[in-house]
């Protein structure tokens, strides 16, 4: 007993990670076994050319016709009867004012969404913080609020919303606000468990009361925490809302389904375009932002 | 020397059962520089928390700038008490997002009341003040460096500027020199004693070599009482290894838990 005691002692925690790793290769190899046993692991007809074909139609973006589209593109019908003219640099800038008028509603949506949910998560992360202590009761009630909130997608929340609320952005800026509320939550109260005890207990050394306590000690250390996790998530929300549209919350989301429902991959990559310049500018700003805070 | 700022009469102090601190008698002259060694766990750290409000005795009187201090204070004289007593405690205890300046400043906020306090918009002859606890401590050019960015003697520094700021009538520093290297502890030791320049000054210090700049008195707690009570003349080495030498011999006990009553209700926790 002594013995194998002792090898546990030595090679215990080596031999754990073995067999750790061993269960998760036998995870990937049953789902790869089970899946191309079902016959479901295959590429389609014919990959390659659809591939090359999409991917030629995804280099022409559907923007560019607005400078160089013809602006007198003619409709026949099979008999060769002209049906109508169309004006393709009009059209596509149409579709680019939409496109414009639909980034703002993304933006919209992320933005209030992202204010809404890091309101509604404060006063939950000061009750799951666990320096606060809050009372055991409240403290399990907030956090299984928060994990409920972080665990449902917003796709989810946009899509049970939708049917309360109706279609249109304030479906969209609730599902933000209640999944982006469960990251607020676990983040603020981060922040407010990082706080530093010293710092307080200096403040209140000289005589000073509990609002100046928070005003110089806790504030100058938690704010740009807050900010800066309120940053992170709301180009994170950015993100997410560009898709909400999908289900009718408005939005960019609304075109990319649009423009995939009709195969037209020329403007479904204007859109991705839109998307990330949107995405990247954002990300580089509140980078900045936080850096300078921090 | 008029009359004492700091008194004590049959204090006793204990936690959970656990006597740390019996002292028969011990008083403190305004002006006085006290410096108080001994061995770990022998009281010193108890004694200043005893004198700054954060703990009580199971019985006895302690007096401190006129306040009895038996019982647990209301918020607001606890904190009129704090104004008054100045700490420099052994972690370095400052708020690390605000510059050295605002540190300093944070030594005004026992009359700073109100929104100049919240938005930390202080008066510009406050402002002026804290420039000038700063050049004392020679760390102006450090003003609107941030204090987490400062380094630990610095700090301790700017600790002081604080005292100066606060203009306490006692200060207690535990251990300020802790984690300094020998230069580094001196010139604090020089700053701590020109800050109490107008107080009464408690030092814990474990540093023999510092003694003589620090205090004119130097009190040896052992166990939890006091062991001698000299000028630093007189402690020579003999005394400091006596001191420190762990007491075989008189192995006194500690009480059992049932012994003292009332003993836990005696200990408030940091307010």
């Amino acid at each position: 007993m002594v013995r194998v005691s002792r090898f546990a002692d030595r090679f215990g925690g080596r031999l754990g990670f073995l067999g750790l790793a061993l269960a998760y290769a036998i995870l990937v190899i049953a789902c790869l076994g089970s899946l191309a046993d079902e016959g479901e692991l295959t590429l389609g007809r014919n990959p390659l050319h659809n591939l090359i074909k999409t991917v030629g139609e995804f280099a022409r973006p559907s923007f560019l016709d607005v400078w160089f589209g013809k602006p007198n593109l003619e409709y026949h019908s099979d008999d060769g009867t002209l049906l109508r003219i169309e004006n393709r640099q009009e059209v596509e800038l149409g579709y680019l004012a939409g496109l414009a008028r639909a980034t703002w509603t993304t933006v919209r949506i992320a933005t209030l969404g992202s204010l809404l949910g890091a309101v509604l998560a404060l006063p939950l992360a000061v009750l799951t913080a666990r320096n606060l202590a809050a009372s055991r009761p409240l403290f399990w009630l907030a956090k299984a609020i928060l994990d409920v909130a972080r665990s449902i997608h917003t796709l989810v929340f946009g899509l049970v919303l939708v049917g309360i609320v109706g279609l249109g952005p304030t479906a969209g800026i609730l599902a933000i606000a209640l999944h982006s509320m469960g990251s607020y939550g676990k983040l603020f109260a981060e922040a407010i468990e990082s706080l530093d005890m010293a710092a307080i207990d200096a403040v209140r050394s000289v005589g000073a009361g509990p609002v100046q306590v928070f005003f110089n000690a806790v504030w100058p250390a938690v704010l740009p925490q807050f900010v800066s996790s309120h940053l992170y998530l709301w180009e994170f929300n950015i993100r997410d809302s560009t898709i909400l549209g999908i289900i009718g919350a408005g939005g960019l989301g609304l075109l990319i389904s649009e423009a995939t429902s009709l195969f037209q991959w020329g403007r479904l990559s204007t859109v991705l375009l839109v998307i990330i310049v949107l995405v990247a500018g954002f990300d580089a700003l509140s980078r900045r932002i936080r850096k300078a805070l921090l | 020397m008029s009359r004492p700022c700091v008194s004590l009469e049959s204090v006793l102090c204990a936690v959970h059962g656990r006597a740390l601190l019996e002292i028969d008698h011990l008083s403190v002259a305004e002006g006085e520089r006290v410096a108080i060694v001994g061995h770990n766990g022998a009281g010193k750290s108890t004694l200043l928390r005893l004198l700054s409000g954060f703990l009580q005795p199971v019985h006895g009187s302690v007096e401190v700038l006129g306040r009895t201090l038996d019982r647990p204070l209301p918020p607001g004289e606890l904190r009129a008490l704090r104004v008054e007593v100045g700490q420099v405690m052994q972690g370095i205890h400052l708020v690390g997002r605000l510059s050295a300046l605002e540190n300093v400043l944070i030594g005004s906020l026992g009359w700073i009341t109100g929104w100049r306090s919240w938005t930390r918009c202080f008066p510009a002859n406050e402002v002026a003040n804290a420039e000038g606890a700063l050049r004392a401590v020679g760390l102006l050019a450090r003003a609107d460096t941030r204090a987490d960015r400062l380094s630990g003697g610095e700090r301790q520094k700017i600790a002081i500027a604080r005292l100066l700021m606060q203009r306490s009538r006692l200060i207690l520093a535990d251990e300020p020199t802790a984690a300094l290297d020998p230069s580094a502890a001196s010139d604090v030791c020089r700053l701590l004693v020109n800050a109490a320049a107008n107080a009464s000054l408690i030092t814990v210090v474990h540093n023999p070599s510092l003694l003589p700049l620090l205090a004119d008195r130097v009190i040896g707690l052992k166990m939890g009482r006091i062991a001698f009570d000299l000028p630093p003349a007189m402690v020579g080495e003999q005394k400091l290894v006596e001191l420190y030498r762990p007491d075989m011999g008189s192995n006194r006990t500690y009480w059992g838990a049932s012994a003292i009553p009332g003993s836990e209700a005696g200990v408030e926790a940091f307010s």
